[in-house]
């Protein structure tokens, strides 16, 4: 396998992450396509650095890295979601615009 | 602090002490504040008179001061007192004639809901006189100077909820200033000229071996005669003082007599050594005195408000004081300085009670609510008129003979006589307003009005005692004279009171024939009472508007101001005010503009901001990588 096919895998999750983030009207469902699209950095980086370095173990270490990231930061989220859901009692994204200009 | 030290601060702190305290704490209790005035021109009159004793009565003069504003590359600017028998004389004469309009005001501001600042004002006003008198220094004259003048504003606008009062008030403040702007150019070209403006430096600096260029001196004193002019209402700049008649009577009184117009006159006295050393500009001040001298007794020969019959004769005698001066008599200013401040007072104050009782200032309308009753009125009045009409023995006579003896001496034929006739013209306007004002026999039945008897009260008390002892100095301060010359020079006093040579008998016959004409248009029972100049349509009008002279100024610098404070509106409203609201409302429209884009919709955000990185993206592939 090539690189070139690593990359491509990784741009169609990258995509549907992004298509995801931005049809889906759900906070969770925009967070899971968020996941998918900062998956596709990961495998990214693991596929980009087997062409720069020696063995490639810089770019899995740093995955490991996105991958506690990934988790903080879906906590983080979530707890706001919760947080959100206590207040308003939906999670729709288009009701929540009163910071318009 | 020396004796004489101690006393000039005291003079001066006292009614400033007073002024505060009054203006700050005591409005809303009238009777305190007017003690509290009262008592402190008692202290200042106590000082000054301890001054006359200890500079003025031994005629020595000295300078105390000390550094005000030290300048680095320079001597430094001082402050002080100059102790002279001048400054000395005039101070107490400033105390004196305060503390008479303070006691008479008593009774005749009586229930004024502005009493208590009224009296503050009172102080204020003292202060500023007094500090003028005593100043070493001409940056710390032009200080009390303008001081003066603000007191004298609030004075006159007293009344400001008056319209008249206070354009009245507003016209004095900007005429006076009008001239004031060249006392200031002439106090710092001498104080660029010699490095600080103590008095005596400054007439030591324009003599014989001083540093002072002719043509220096001149240009100095031109300018500080502008100031000089403006103050004290000659000239060009007089119509304020008429108007200035809107100011309660004993403000009238005071501003007449011993302060503000009489500021101008001290202040050429003062300076007189410095003024001496430019001969063509006294010259020129003469003549500018004497036509004003005469106009001035032309108006008041129509007029028919009792207090703009007096203010134009204030005028006028200030005219003959700023001759005498411009011809080289010093005495002979002061003199008529202090016996006018002393007969002016009176005549105001005593007017002021036929005015309290008849609550109208027209002489004709006085005369039908039974002036004679006014007993201390009349008698004020009428000796008040002897004087400053100039009839022996009362104190304008003494006066008068001295500024004429002055001018016949320094002044040419051609002046000489033109201030015989204003004499004479004086003489008949004064007695006009006498017999208008108290008729001899009964006039118009149709306005005897009977007014109710009432027992006089001790306001009316306290007006009457400062009638009376001013109607006393009138018949004391005419042997003032000898007592002057001795310390201020000889010129044109060097006679006795009352040695008649041609020109004594010559005034007195002017005098007399002024009173008989005076007697024959209005005295006797049956006159016409309507003047030689009230008959002429064409010279009443002209004499009664103020030669015309606020119409012109109305038709040309008014207007001319008028249409350059338009200009500048516009200028401001439209360019200025413009500039900055479009500024404003520019940002506004941009800001709601620009809300348009934050909708409120996150994903929104994340579509624009991922199509921004990916055009960097691109742009950043195509040229090749980052820089």
């Amino acid at each position: 396998m090539t690189v070139a096919s690593y990359l491509f895998v990784a741009a169609c999750l990258f995509g549907i992450g992004l298509y995801g983030l931005l049809q889906r009207r759900s906070l969770v469902a925009m967070l899971i396509a968020l996941e998918l699209m900062l998956a596709a950095v990961s495998i990214n980086v693991v596929a980009l650095t087997t062409l720069a370095g020696r063995d490639g173990s810089l770019g899995q270490v740093v995955a490991l890295i996105l991958v506690g990231v990934a988790a903080s930061e879906a906590a983080i989220a979530l707890s706001l979601f919760v947080a959100i859901h206590r207040a308003r009692h939906n999670i729709d994204v288009e009701q929540l615009s009163e910071l318009t200009g | 602090m020396s004796g004489p030290v101690l006393a000039a601060v005291l003079a001066q702190a006292a009614p400033l002490a007073a002024c505060l305290t009054i203006l700050i704490g005591l409005r809303a209790r009238p009777r305190a504040a007017a003690g509290l005035a009262t008592l402190s021109l008692v202290v200042a009159l106590g000082a000054t008179a301890y001054l006359v004793v200890v500079v003025a009565v031994p005629n020595v003069h000295w300078v105390a001061q000390t550094t005000w504003l030290p300048v680095a590359d320079g001597p430094a600017l001082a402050f002080g007192v100059f102790f002279d028998p001048l400054a000395a004389t005039m101070s107490f004469v400033v105390a004196f004639i305060t503390l008479a309009v303070m006691v008479y005001s008593l009774g005749y501001m009586a229930g004024d809901p502005g009493f208590a600042r009224y009296f503050g004002f009172l102080a204020l006003f003292a202060w500023a006189m007094l500090g003028l008198v005593l100043a070493s220094n001409l940056l710390q004259v032009l200080v009390f100077w303008e001081l003066v003048g603000l007191a004298s504003f609030l004075l006159i606008g007293f009344w400001f909820e008056q319209s008249a009062p206070a354009a009245a008030a507003r016209k004095a403040f900007l005429m006076t200033r009008a001239g004031d702007v060249g006392f200031l150019l002439g106090v710092l070209l001498l104080i660029r000229a010699l490095g600080n403006a103590t008095i005596p430096d400054v007439i030591a600096a324009a003599g014989p071996a001083g540093i002072f260029s002719p043509r220096f001196t001149a240009t100095v004193a031109i300018l500080l005669l502008m100031g000089v002019i403006g103050k004290s209402a000659q000239g060009p700049l007089f119509t304020w003082l008429p108007d200035a008649m809107e100011g309660p009577t004993p403000v009238s009184a005071l501003l007449h007599s011993a302060t503000m117009v009489a500021a101008g006159v001290f202040l050429v006295a003062r300076l007189h050594g410095f003024f001496a050393a430019a001969p063509e500009v006294m010259r020129g001040l003469l003549w500018l005195a004497l036509v004003t001298a005469l106009a001035t007794a032309t108006m008041a020969m129509v007029a028919e408000d009792i207090k703009r019959v007096l203010a134009y004769s204030t005028i006028s005698q200030l005219g003959y004081m700023l001759m005498a001066l411009a011809a080289g008599s010093v005495t002979a200013g002061f003199f008529h300085l202090t016996t006018h401040a002393g007969f002016k007072a009176l005549l105001f104050l005593a007017s002021g009670i036929f005015i309290h009782h008849a609550h109208s200032n027209e002489m004709r309308v006085i005369a039908t609510k039974q002036p004679r009753s006014q007993r201390a009125g009349v008698i004020g009045l009428v000796s008040g008129s002897l004087a400053l009409a100039g009839v022996i023995p009362f104190s304008g006579y003494f006066s008068k003979e001295a500024v004429l003896a002055t001018l016949g001496h320094n002044a040419g034929t051609a002046a000489l006589a033109l201030a015989y006739l204003g004499a004479g013209l004086t003489a008949y306007y004064t007695f006009r307003m006498v017999w208008l004002t108290i008729p001899v026999g009964a006039v118009g039945a149709e306005g005897a009005v009977v007014t109710a008897h009432h027992e006089p009260s001790g306001g009316d008390r306290a007006m009457a005692a400062s009638v009376l002892v001013l109607s006393a100095l009138t018949l004391v301060l005419g042997y003032l004279g000898g007592w002057l010359a001795a310390r201020l020079g000889h010129e044109g006093v060097e006679h006795g009171p009352f040695a008649f040579g041609a020109g004594p008998l010559v005034a007195l016959a002017l005098v007399a024939a002024g009173i008989a004409l005076a007697w024959v248009e209005f005295g006797r029972r049956g006159a016409a009472r309507a003047g030689f100049a009230e008959r002429v349509p064409a010279l009443r009008d002209f004499f009664g508007d103020n030669w015309y002279l606020d119409r012109l100024y109305g038709a040309t610098l008014v207007r001319w101001g008028t249409a350059l404070s338009r200009a500048a509106r516009w200028h401001d409203h439209t360019v200025l005010d413009g500039a900055s609201d479009g500024v404003a409302s520019g940002t506004v429209w941009g800001g709601r503009i620009l809300a348009r884009v934050q909708g409120g919709y996150v994903q929104a955000y994340v579509a624009v901001a991922i199509s921004l990185i990916a055009a960097l993206g691109v742009w950043l592939v195509r040229r090749g990588g980052l820089p």
